[in-house]
């Protein structure tokens, strides 16, 4: 792959959806370099709180700095491992429980760099992005949620 | 000088808006913006925020030079 990747657009409004992930997967059929696949996804948990059980995130973003930021990672993944490709889709607004908000996908010739790129790429993404997230209880209170 | 100053996440909350104008003296770094911030707002004491310089998370050290965008940015959440 070239050095340089032109920055893709990651934030989506609201959940993604299971029929978006299977035409991503769908569209690689054409890239017959590809050998193995490697996806993430991101489901929201109906977590117990004092106010009740979370019933979804509404998620907010330092968007600029974060867009810059996922081009920043995608860089380091294509410089550390053999991808074939890379996308990432992360969920502005409010994603209910049970539904997606980060779907991580990669594609190499070989599994092991595609398992391997996949789990920096969500360690990267949880540390180093300007996303925060509200968690909604049923009852009307909320809480805000920070990665561990 | 003067110098726009957005929050996200609890720190909107407690500021009651997303963004405002910041006026300041001269000469100021992070580490004494951050002194100021937890003046206007005490609420935000007890909360662990990091502060970002035109999008680059900045150390206490850094000067602040206009034109110049500030994010107080509380505990990231994405995933």
């Amino acid at each position: 792959m070239e050095n340089t990747h032109k920055a893709k657009k990651v934030f989506v409004q609201g959940p993604i959806s299971p029929d978006f992930v299977a035409r991503s997967i769908a569209s690689h059929q054409s890239k017959t370099g590809i050998g193995a696949h490697a996806i993430f996804l991101g489901q929201i948990r109906a977590d117990q709180k004092d106010g009740g059980a979370v019933t979804g995130i509404e998620y907010t973003a330092y968007e600029e700095m974060a867009e810059q930021t996922f081009h920043e990672i995608r860089e380091a993944a294509f410089s550390k491992f053999e991808l074939s490709c890379m996308h990432i889709y992360h969920s502005l607004g409010l994603v209910p429980t049970g539904e997606i908000s980060l779907f991580v996908f990669v594609s190499s010739p070989h599994r092991r760099a595609a398992f391997e790129a996949l789990e920096y790429l969500v360690e990267e993404i949880k540390a180093n992005v300007p996303i925060f997230g509200k968690e909604i209880m049923g009852e009307g209170g909320h809480v805000w949620k920070e990665n561990s | 000088m003067s110098f726009h100053v957005k929050y996200y996440g609890m720190l909107a909350e407690i500021a009651g808006m997303s963004d405002e104008v910041w006026n300041a003296d001269a000469s100021l770094t992070v580490g004494k913006f951050r002194s100021q911030i937890l003046e206007r707002y005490p609420a935000m004491r007890d909360k662990k925020f990091k502060i970002a310089v035109n999008q680059k998370i900045a150390e206490d050290f850094v000067p602040i030079e206009t034109p110049a965008e500030i994010a107080l940015l509380p505990p990231f959440a994405g995933g």
